[in-house]
């Protein structure tokens, strides 16, 4: 909605980043190119599970061009993890490897056939051991153990109970137990993983890679190289995508640095598709049981669910990851009475990470067992929806307030907009409508805490730049940090850079995963270019003779309110700041108001982010009896995005989630596995969307305007590709009248579903229900 | 391994380079001209990143042998612009937020290229069927689609 307050703001202007990207010119990692630059290279596992007996790098050392080869001896077994008590990843395998790509050697050399060759030279000899390879059989006692330190494998566990769960279900005059899975998923950004290390003889290391958060990358790395913060540099770089597979610190990092700090020479490491997919991060792979009880309304009285995450061989992100699926569901709908068992189990496969439609078998499962109730009650799917639907001024189950949400809205409008109830009353054969609901936090504690801050400094032109931490993956923080500072100093978006990113240079940010850049680096910076132009004004007034607070600042000129005319140009103010001896510089600062005591297993209650965004998708597809394939035609959604900052970029947003949560996450993409091993690590197996197969898409923008948020901003998109692949899946269920439970619906899961058709209403297959784990026992 | 000499005309300036016989064209592009432009996605043909044109016709450039490109001319995003000013497939992807990280826009615009060069008003079909081997994981495609269309010279109504 355009407000006729803002010059900028709100306006779908161009992103500043789209010029360097369209001629070529922006770098991206794997671009980079310093003088006298190594190749690196990694020798990762063959085995799932094995004991490293010996590695004997002798031969590899000697080869002519080979200038550093390392192995798990060199690192003192450092390990990573995000929380204290989940390191459990060592940077380089020391006595065991976990998973077929775990890291157990790497060496630099001057070009890619020496350092091949070199790999080939080293010799390690392994004792292999028995594996496990799905959640079931890793907690079955006597299972392999892949962690000594985590009996039964069991590597998180997170309990939640709210209300009176067992009392409430006696209340219920519907109760259901369904059950829903999903394979893992992968991120399949266009950009390989690449690092790029420098050390210095001054005893600094600047390093490049794609990252979600370059300061906390530099924390990890310092302490795991044990040089100080302040000689552990993160260039900024242009990210090709991250999707949640970014965040996390990765071996690589360590492993160039220390190739680089051994060789004294800068090394570049640039992932294969295949390593990319399995050495970085991939999606959880998850069974959800979920028992609902309903009153005769198709309210929700009482729910129970479990979840069973297979997470890998390391923890990563594991309690963030076991608790979100759950987190984002009870922001989306009112439960007073819930309990939810999440555990994260460990497997001998490669190591899961939080990814766009992160938890699709919980989200599918939910508003899929919703629609069964409607079917069971005689009401439509909108209905149940709105019965239940989240609305502002109230508290999450755990306890987190809700200021802002217009999730009513956005049911109403993509109902509306997509006539679904008469399209859902005079259903076509083999044609299918569906509706998903989802919402999503602006941030969360991760164990890096802090919130973002910001500089802006000025030029005798009267330009500007502005400095954040705010690191771009691709999705417009950089343009969207610049439209910002822009909207508040009056100054054209031309006539101001960025620096951003880097940590040598900006202030901290807490990184730009769980969709706080906006919420956070872009308040930062809204502060920061309303104290500059306090300063502005100061100075302004004193030549105008005015009142500051009758000072308006437009097209590089401070003027009073309703005499643009008789403006000063903005470089004539920084002059005479100069002159004066007070030069203008901008600082702010924004922390979010949450909990600080929430944890994410210990204490899991208390405000969990400061706001909320809410998301409806709707999805007609028509399905294809003989073959089972899908063909979506139309896809409508909406999300309340607070506020629309940069309407287009907004909608790029909402249509990108279109397509890797309901295109791609619910009919094509799912990684195949033989005994630990990925099938299809490539794009060429991993199916992707293509051009061809996007539906016609339609995005509505909800503004709820948060009171917290810069100009009433949330987040956007990710709430569209979460409910995009619940609507998915409730469309295909509709057109064929089957629920499904096991993701992404692929023609042979289709066909197989309608081969076997059951009667009543029920899932489509059988599947083996997560349970509460008994411990000890 | 033996090298061979090869010439080629890169955006219009004419390069002699000794090649390896198994170097392919990203090689030769990337780490002996500087043209970084063109990205490497998969390096087994699957996501288009690497599209160039070579005598106007899109090749991968990660399934090109180098020593093919012998005696072609070959034109990397880097050689669009013209006089400083972009050509206006750029100026158009840039305008309908047809870009968001940017890895894949280098092949997305010179593979639309090629085909307005060869067609100049095609339908939304037949760019659809042009751009069907060039992945895009950010956009959902709309206003790649949107950004191509709107420089034909045809009512976009026409052939859905
Ligand atoms: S890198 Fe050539 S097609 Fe992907
Ligand atoms: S813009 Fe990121 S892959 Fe296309």
């Amino acid at each position: 909605m355009a407000n006729p307050d803002y010059h900028l703001i709100g306006k779908s202007l161009p992103r500043i980043d789209s010029a360097p990207k369209v001629s070529g010119e922006a770098l991206f990692t794997g671009d980079l190119n310093l003088p006298r630059m190594l190749v690196g290279k990694i020798l990762r596992s063959p085995y799932t599970h094995a004991l490293i007996k010996t590695i004997d790098i002798s031969k590899a050392k000697a080869l002519k061009g080979v200038h550093a080869v390392i192995t798990g001896q060199d690192t003192a077994g450092e390990k990573w993890g995000v929380f204290k008590y989940t390191r459990d990843q060592q940077l380089l395998c020391v006595d065991k490897v976990r998973y077929v790509g775990d890291e157990v050697a790497a060496v630099a050399a001057v070009d890619e056939e020496t350092a091949d060759e070199a790999l080939d030279l080293i010799s390690v000899e392994y004792e292999e051991l028995p594996g496990v390879f799905d959640c079931f059989s890793a907690i079955a006692p006597g299972a392999p153990v892949i962690h000594d330190s985590h009996p039964r494998n069991i590597n998180v566990a997170v309990k939640i109970e709210v209300g009176d769960v067992e009392e409430a279900f006696k209340k219920c005059s519907i109760i259901r137990e369904d059950t829903f899975a999903a394979d893992e998923d992968s991120y399949f950004m266009m950009e390989p993983y690449a690092v790029v290390a420098n050390y210095r003889s001054d005893g600094s290391i600047e390093i490049w890679m794609p990252n979600a958060s370059p300061h906390t990358k530099a924390k990890a790395l310092s302490n795991a190289l044990r040089i100080p913060l302040t000689k552990v540099i993160a260039r900024k770089i242009t990210i090709g995508g991250a999707f949640g597979g970014r965040s996390d610190v990765f071996p690589a990092e360590f492993i160039t640095c220390l190739l680089s700090i051994k060789s004294k020479r800068p090394v570049k490491v640039v992932y294969t598709r295949e390593e990319n997919s399995i050495a970085t991060r991939m999606g959880h792979a998850m069974t959800t049981t979920i028992k609902t009880g309903v009153d005769k309304e198709g309210r929700v009285l009482a729910r129970d669910i479990v979840s069973y995450l297979d997470g890998g061989a390391y923890s990563s992100t594991g309690p963030i990851a076991t608790s979100v699926p759950f987190l984002c569901h009870e922001q989306t709908y009112r439960l007073e009475n819930v309990r939810f068992h999440g555990y994260r189990i460990y497997t001998n496969k490669p190591v899961r990470g939080m990814i766009r439609i992160h938890g699709r078998s919980f989200a599918c499962g939910i508003d899929t067992q919703l629609d069964m109730i409607a079917q069971e009650l005689g009401i439509d799917p909108i209905t149940i929806r709105l019965k239940n639907a989240r609305r502002p001024g109230e508290t999450t189950a755990t306890g987190s307030y809700v200021s802002s949400c217009g999730l009513v809205e956005c049911i109403e409008k993509t109902a509306a907009k997509s006539d679904f109830i008469n399209k859902f009353n005079n259903k076509k054969p083999f044609h299918g409508i569906g509706i998903g609901i989802n919402s999503v936090q602006t941030g969360f504690p991760l164990g890096i805490r802090g919130g973002s801050q910001a500089l802006i400094k000025f030029h005798e032109d009267g330009g500007a730049t502005v400095i954040s931490g705010v690191v771009d993956n691709g999705q417009g923080n950089d343009n969207m940090l610049v439209q910002i500072a822009a909207e508040e100093l009056g100054i054209p978006v031309e006539e101001i850079r960025l620096i951003s990113a880097d940590t040598e240079i900006t202030p901290t940010d807490a990184g730009s995963y769980s969709m706080i850049s906006t919420f956070g680096g872009g308040n930062a910076v809204k502060r920061a270019a309303a104290d500059a132009r306090r300063q502005i004004f100061e100075i302004a007034s004193e030549l105008l003779e005015a009142d500051p607070e009758d000072l308006v600042a437009k097209d590089k000129k401070i003027f009073v309110r309703g005499a643009p005319h008789a403006g000063i140009p903005m470089e004539k103010i920084i002059r005479k700041s100069l002159l004066i001896g007070r030069p203008i510089m901008g600082t702010g600062s924004f922390s979010p108001e949450v909990d600080q005591r929430r944890e994410w297993v210990s204490n899991p209650r208390g405000q969990l982010s400061q706001a909320f965004s809410f998301g409806a998708t709707v999805a007609e597809v028509e399905v294809d009896p003989e073959t089972g394939t899908v063909k979506a035609h139309n896809v409508t959604c909406a999300q309340d995005c607070g506020f629309a900052l940069n309407p287009m970029v907004v909608e790029g947003q909402f249509q990108g989630g279109v397509a890797m949560g309901g295109q791609g996450g619910m009919l094509t993409e799912a990684h195949h596995w033989s005994q630990g091993h990925v099938l299809n690590p490539t794009m060429l197996e991993y199916k992707i969307p293509i051009i061809k197969d996007m539906p016609n898409i339609e995005t509505i923008i909800v503004e709820s305007i948060d009171p917290v948020g810069p100009y009433g901003a949330k987040e956007a998109g990710m709430s569209i590709a979460m409910s995009a692949a619940q609507a998915y899946a409730n469309a295909i269920g509709n057109a064929l009248g089957i629920y499904f439970n096991r993701f992404p619906l692929t023609p042979e899961r289709i066909f197989d579903a309608i081969e076997n058709r059951k009667s009543g209403i029920e899932t489509a297959w059988d599947l083996e229900p997560a349970r509460v784990i008994e411990f000890d026992k | 391994m033996k090298k061979l000499l090869i010439t080629m005309t890169v955006n219009d300036e004419q390069f002699d380079l000794m090649v390896r016989p198994n170097e392919t064209l990203t090689e030769t592009l990337r780490e002996r001209l500087g043209l970084t432009g063109v990205k490497e996605g998969c390096a087994e043909g699957v996501c288009g990143a690497c599209a160039v044109l070579m005598d106007q016709h899109p090749v991968r450039a990660c399934l090109t042998l180098s020593m093919e490109a012998d005696g072609t001319s070959i034109t990397t995003i880097e050689g669009l612009a013209s006089d400083g000013k972009l050509h206006h497939l750029q100026e158009s992807f840039i305008n309908h937020g047809a870009v968001q990280c940017g890895f894949c826009t280098p092949g997305m615009i010179m593979v639309s290229k090629a085909l307005l060069d060869e067609k100049p008003s095609p339908t939304d079909d037949e760019i659809k069927e042009a751009l069907s081997g060039n992945l895009c994981r950010c956009t959902g495609y709309k206003k790649i689609l949107e950004a191509v269309r709107s420089t034909t010279q045809i009512d976009p109504k026409k052939g859905a």
